[in-house]
C-alpha cells in the first residue's frame, strides 16, 4: 500500500503564527480589552468633573510618589518604608500561615467530624456559631489573647479560612457514595487502605472547594486585619498609612495589587486542583 | 449436591421516617446449590436488591439467617463477592489498579508475583488487555462492568452475587457481556446469584428463576427450573422449545403482581344491596365466543335487573390468570372451563384442594380441533390419517397447543388422539398457550396445530393457515363448554348474591340462544374491551362458507349452545366424566370419595332455585348416558372400571381429597 504523506511545513514562519494566534482568538482578547479601556476612560473623565476629590487612573501615573512605588516595587528603605512588592509578600506570608494552619485543622477535623456522626452532632453547633463570626469581630479578641500583631494576624486568617475548607470536607467525607462504601466493606479493606484509596480520593474534590473558598476569604481578611494593626508591614496597613495621609492614588495602586494578588492566587488553587484531580 | 447457600426464613423490616414500620421481605426460604446460578426476578421495589444484600451481608435480616457453608453471614465478605449495577470502581484508580486493590487486600498471603499473575490474568480473561492502564472514566459501561466482573473473580469468591448487572447496558453490549460470564461461570463452576428484571437475561443465565412477589411483604411466588442444556448460547436457546414456555411463565408472574397491586390499590369493601350480601362483583373472563353470556349480562343489564348493580367484567389472557384469581380471592366468580371446579378441588392447583362449585353450564359446544395447512397438503382428514402420518415422519416434534389442564379443549384433543391410538404425551407433545396466541403460534409454525374456542378455529381457517379437522360434532355433540364457577367458601357467605348471579347469567343464556338477537352480540363481543377481534370471525350459529372452502366435504359447524332443555343444569356424569379424563391424564388423582367431590361440586340447588324462580321451570334436564363419536359408553356408575379399561392413559393413582367441612368466609 502506498501512502503518500505531504511533506508538512515545518518551518512555520513565526509571524504567521502571531496572525494565526491573533485570528484565532482575538474575539476572546478584544472584548475585555475594551471593557477596561472603557471603564478607565470613564472614570478619568468622571475624576475630572469638579469637586470630585476621588483622583483618575492617570494619577497613577501623574503623581510622582505613585510613580516612584510604580516603578519600583522592590526598594527597601528599612522599617516601614518599603516597595509593594515587599508590602505584599509580607501580607502574604502571613496568608500563607494562616492558610496553612487553617487547611491542616480544617481538613483533619473535617475528616473527623465527615467519620463520626457522634463527634459531629458535638461540634456542628460550635462552628455553626463561629463561623458566622466575622473577620474583623476576631481582631480584637486576637489581640488580647496573643499581645502581638503577628500571631494575632495570623489568628485571624485562620479562624477565616478554616470553617470553608472544614465544612466542605466534612460534607465530602459524608458524600463518599454507598458504592465506594459496599466495596470497601465486602473486600473487608484495612483502615489505613480505606482512607487512602477511597477517602480521601472521593473527598477531594469537596476539599479543594473548601480551600478555594479558603483562599480567598483568608486573603480578604488579611487586609481588614492589617488595616487594624497599626505598625506593621503588609499592604492593609499601607493602604491604612496611606489614606491617613491622603494619597489617595497611593490606595487605587494598592488595591490594584491586592485584586492582582487575589486573582492569582484563586487561580492558583484552581491550578492545583486540576493537576491532582485531572477531569474533575 | 448439599446445600451450599441457605436463607431461612428471611424477614426484612425498615423503619420509616414517618416512624411506621415497613415490611420489605417476609418469610422468604431459598436454598441454593453449589455451582447454580440462581436469578432473582420481581417488579422494581419488591426487595430482591434487599434479599442479595442480606446474602451478601451488607445488609442484614430482622429476623432468620442466612448460611453459607453452614456459617451464619454476619457482615459482607469477599467470599461472597458483589458485581454492582453501577459498577463501583473507583474512579482514581486504573483498570488495573482497581483490581489490584482487591487482590491485594483479599490474597495478602500470596507473594507479589502471584498477586501479578492473578491480576494479568483476569485481565485477559474479561478481554481489557488494551485498557489496562486506563482510567474508569474512559471506559464505556461495558467495559467498566467487565472490569467489575474481573475484580470480582479475581479474589475467587465463593458466591459471586449480581445486582442487576447489565441493566444500564445497550443490548449489544449486554449480550455480549452475558455470553462472557455465562462461559466464566460454567468454567469455575462459580455459585451466583443474580438480581435482574430482564426475563431473557434470566431465563438465559440461569439454573432457577426465583420469581419474587410484590411488597410490602414480599415473598417467592415461585421458583422455575431452567431446564435448557448448557453451555447455551444466546442465539440458540430461542430456539428451544422450553424457552418460551419459561418466558412467558416468567411474564405472566410478573403482570398478575402488577395486576395483584393495582386491586390491592382499590380494594373496595363489600357492598351490600336489594338484599344481596354483595352486589359489587368482579367475574373474571377470557375473551372467547364463549363469554357471550357474561357480556350479555353486563350490557343488556341483566346483572342490574337482578339486583347486582357494580358488576365488573375482569378479562384475562389464559385461564391461568382465572385460575389464581379465583385462588387468590380477587375474583368474586368466573367463566372456567367446565371441568376447572372439579379440577381446582380435587387440587390440580399447585396440589392444593381449593373447593369450587358450579351451579350453571354456560354454553355447550363452540371447540375445534385445527391443524395446520400443511397437513391438509398432506391430505390429513382424520385422525387416523394423523396417525399414519406422524408414524411416518417421526423426525420431528410435534407439538399441540391447548388452553388449560381442566378446559374440555384438554380433555376432548387427547380424547380424539387417544380414540385414533396417538398417546397424547408420548407421540406429540401437548403445550399450554392462551387461546388468542393460539392463531399467532400455528402461523409462526411452533406449533402443529391446537384445540381452542371459537372465534380461533374460524380465524385460521379464514387466514388460511389451518384448518378445522374435528370440530364437535366428532367429538362430541353438545358438551359442557364453560361454566359459571365460585369458591365454595364465597358460595356459602353469598348465598343469595350466587342465585342472583345464575338468575341474571341464566336469562342472558337465554337471550344469546335467541337467533334474532346474534348480530346483536357478535357486535357486542367484537368490540375492544372483549374480544376486540373483526365481527367477521364471531359466529355464534353457523360459520359461513369460508370455513368449507377446502374441497373436502367440510362437516356442519356445531352451534355454541346456550340455552334449552339440559343445556344449564350442571349435570354431575358430565363433570364425573372430566373428572375421570383429568385423572386419566394424570392431571389430578382420581379422588375415592369422588361421589362427596360430585356432590359439592355441582352445585344443582342453586340453579333449581334461579330456574324457578326466573320462572323456567319447565326446563327439562337430560339423563342419558354419554356417548363420544368413538362408541364407547360412559357408565357413571364404574369410573375406576372405564379408566382402567381406557388403552392409552397415564398411571393414574387414587386418593382420597381430604376437604375441609363447608366453610363460611369470613365477610
Amino acid at each position: 500500500m502506498t501512502v503518500s504523506t505531504k511533506v508538512r511545513p515545518t518551518r512555520s514562519n513565526s509571524r504567521n503564527s502571531v496572525v494565526n494566534f491573533w485570528q484565532k482568538h482575538k474575539d476572546n482578547i478584544l472584548p475585555p480589552l475594551f471593557g477596561i479601556a472603557g471603564f478607565l476612560i470613564l472614570w478619568e473623565i468622571f475624576s475630572l468633573f469638579p469637586g470630585v476629590r476621588l483622583p483618575g487612573p492617570s494619577s497613577l501615573w501623574t503623581d510622582e510618589r505613585t510613580r516612584t512605588l510604580l516603578l519600583y516595587p522592590f526598594y527597601d528603605r528599612g522599617g516601614l518604608d518599603k516597595g509593594l512588592f515587599w508590602q505584599t509578600m509580607a501580607s502574604l506570608g502571613r496568608v500563607a500561615q494562616g492558610y496553612s494552619l487553617a487547611a491542616l485543622v480544617g481538613i483533619s477535623m473535617g475528616i473527623l467530624v465527615g467519620t463520626k456522626p457522634l463527634v459531629n452532632k458535638a461540634l456542628d453547633p460550635i462552628f455553626q456559631f463561629l463561623r458566622m463570626v466575622a473577620p474583623l469581630a476576631w481582631v480584637p479578641i486576637a489581640l488580647v489573647a496573643l499581645q502581638q500583631n503577628q500571631p494575632a494576624a495570623i489568628f485571624v486568617i485562620f479562624i477565616t479560612a478554616i470553617w470553608p475548607i472544614l465544612i466542605n470536607t466534612a460534607e465530602g467525607v459524608r458524600q463518599i457514595p454507598q458504592d465506594y462504601i459496599n466495596v470497601q466493606r465486602v473486600l473487608k479493606l484495612s483502615k489505613q487502605k480505606f482512607f487512602f484509596k477511597i477517602l480521601l480520593p472521593s473527598a477531594l474534590p469537596y476539599i479543594f472547594t473548601g480551600l478555594r473558598i479558603g483562599i480567598g476569604l483568608a486573603w480578604l481578611a488579611i487586609i481588614a486585619a492589617e488595616i487594624v494593626m497599626s505598625g506593621i508591614v503588609g499592604i492593609g496597613f499601607f493602604i491604612w498609612d496611606a489614606y491617613q495621609q491622603n494619597y489617595v492614588s497611593e490606595i487605587i495602586l494598592a488595591v490594584i495589587y491586592i485584586g492582582a494578588v487575589g486573582l492569582i492566587l484563586d487561580r492558583a488553587i484552581a491550578y492545583l486542583q486540576k493537576l491532582i484531580l485531572p477531569g474533575e | 449436591m448439599s446445600v451450599f447457600v441457605a436463607v431461612d426464613n428471611i424477614e426484612k423490616v425498615f423503619s420509616l421516617s414517618s416512624g411506621g414500620e415497613y415490611v420489605a421481605l417476609k418469610g422468604i426460604d431459598l436454598k441454593i446449590k453449589k455451582g447454580e446460578f440462581v436469578s432473582l426476578i420481581g417488579h422494581s421495589g419488591c426487595g430482591k436488591s434487599t434479599l442479595l444484600n442480606m446474602i451478601a451481608g451488607l445488609d442484614l435480616p430482622t429476623e432468620g439467617i442466612v448460611t453459607l457453608e453452614g456459617k451464619k453471614v454476619t457482615e459482607p465478605g469477599p467470599d461472597r463477592m458483589v458485581i454492582f449495577q453501577n459498577y463501583s470502581l473507583l474512579p482514581w484508580l486504573t483498570v488495573r489498579q482497581n483490581i489490584a486493590l482487591a487482590v491485594e487486600e483479599v490474597m495478602g498471603g500470596l507473594p507479589k508475583a502471584e498477586h501479578k499473575n492473578i491480576i494479568e490474568e483476569h485481565i485477559d480473561l474479561v478481554g481489557l488487555r488494551h485498557a489496562t492502564d486506563k482510567y474508569p472514566g474512559q471506559l464505556s459501561g461495558g467495559m467498566k462492568q467487565r472490569v467489575a466482573i474481573a475484580r470480582a473473580l479475581a479474589i475467587r469468591p465463593k458466591l459471586l452475587l449480581l445486582d442487576e448487572p447489565f441493566g444500564a447496558l445497550d443490548a449489544l453490549t449486554r449480550g455480549n457481556l452475558q455470553e462472557q460470564l455465562m462461559r466464566i461461570c460454567d468454567r469455575y463452576q462459580i455459585t451466583s446469584v443474580m438480581v435482574t428484571h430482564d426475563v431473557d437475561e434470566a431465563v438465559l443465565l440461569s439454573d432457577r428463576i426465583v420469581m419474587l412477589t410484590n411488597g410490602p411483604g414480599s415473598n417467592i411466588g415461585g421458583i422455575i427450573d431452567v431446564d435448557l442444556p448448557r453451555p447455551r448460547q444466546r442465539m440458540e436457546v430461542v430456539n428451544h422449545p422450553s424457552y418460551y414456555s419459561l418466558r412467558s411463565e416468567i411474564i405472566y408472574f410478573l403482570n398478575q403482581q402488577k395486576r395483584i397491586k393495582k386491586l390491592r390499590a382499590k380494594k373496595v369493601a363489600i357492598v351490600a344491596r336489594h338484599g344481596l350480601e354483595k352486589v359489587n362483583l368482579e367475574i373474571g373472563f377470557v375473551p372467547l365466543t364463549a363469554c357471550a353470556p357474561l357480556v350479555v349480562a353486563k350490557e343488556k343489564g341483566f346483572f342490574v335487573k337482578h339486583g347486582l348493580d357494580e358488576v365488573n367484567l375482569v378479562r384475562e389472557t389464559s385461564w391461568r390468570g382465572i385460575v389464581d384469581g379465583i385462588v387468590g380471592g380477587y375474583l368474586d366468580g368466573a367463566q372456567m372451563p367446565a371441568g376447572m371446579p372439579t379440577w381446582l378441588t380435587a387440587g390440580g392447583d399447585r396440589e392444593t384442594p381449593v373447593p369450587t362449585v358450579t351451579a350453571l353450564t354456560m354454553t355447550r359446544n363452540g371447540n375445534g380441533i385445527t391443524l395446520a395447512k400443511k397437513f391438509y397438503a398432506k391430505g390429513v382428514q382424520t385422525v387416523t390419517d394423523l396417525k399414519r402420518m406422524l408414524l411416518e415422519s417421526d423426525s420431528k416434534n410435534h407439538t399441540f397447543g391447548m388452553v388449560h389442564p381442566s378446559s374440555m379443549h384438554n380433555l376432548l384433543l387427547r380424547y380424539w388422539l387417544g380414540a385414533g391410538g396417538l398417546d397424547p404425551d408420548r407421540d406429540v407433545r401437548l403445550e399450554t398457550i392462551p387461546p388468542a396466541q393460539m392463531v399467532a403460534d400455528l402461523k409462526a409454525g411452533t406449533i402443529d396445530g391446537y384445540c381452542v374456542g371459537e372465534p380461533w378455529n374460524f380465524r385460521a381457517a379464514m387466514e388460511g393457515i389451518g384448518f378445522t379437522i374435528a370440530t364437535d360434532l366428532e367429538i362430541w355433540q353438545g358438551h359442557p363448554g364453560k361454566v359459571l364457577g365460585v369458591r365454595e367458601d364465597w358460595a356459602n357467605a353469598y348465598p343469595n348474591t350466587h342465585i342472583a348471579l345464575v338468575k341474571a347469567l341464566l336469562e342472558a343464556c337465554r337471550y344469546c340462544a335467541d337467533e334474532a338477537n346474534h348480530q346483536e352480540i357478535r357486535e357486542l363481543l367484537a368490540s375492544r374491551q372483549y374480544l376486540s377481534t373483526e365481527v367477521a370471525y364471531i359466529h355464534l350459529g353457523d360459520p359461513n362458507t369460508y370455513t368449507c372452502n377446502l374441497e373436502t366435504p367440510m362437516r356442519e359447524y356445531a352451534h355454541h349452545r346456550f340455552f334449552g332443555d339440559g343445556m344449564n343444569r350442571p349435570s354431575r356424569t358430565e363433570h364425573l366424566w372430566m373428572m375421570t379424563q383429568m385423572a386419566r391424564w394424570g392431571h389430578i388423582p382420581f379422588p375415592r370419595n369422588w361421589v362427596e367431590i360430585l356432590e359439592r361440586v355441582c352445585r344443582v340447588s342453586v340453579f333449581s332455585t334461579a330456574a324457578r324462580e326466573l320462572g323456567f321451570s319447565d326446563i327439562k334436564y337430560r339423563r342419558e348416558p354419554i356417548k363420544l363419536f368413538d362408541e364407547i359408553t360412559f357408565d357413571a356408575e364404574e369410573p375406576v372400571g372405564y379408566l382402567n379399561s381406557l388403552a392409552i392413559k397415564r398411571n393414574f393413582t387414587m386418593a382420597e381429597i381430604h376437604l375441609d367441612a363447608p366453610r363460611v368466609l369470613a365477610a
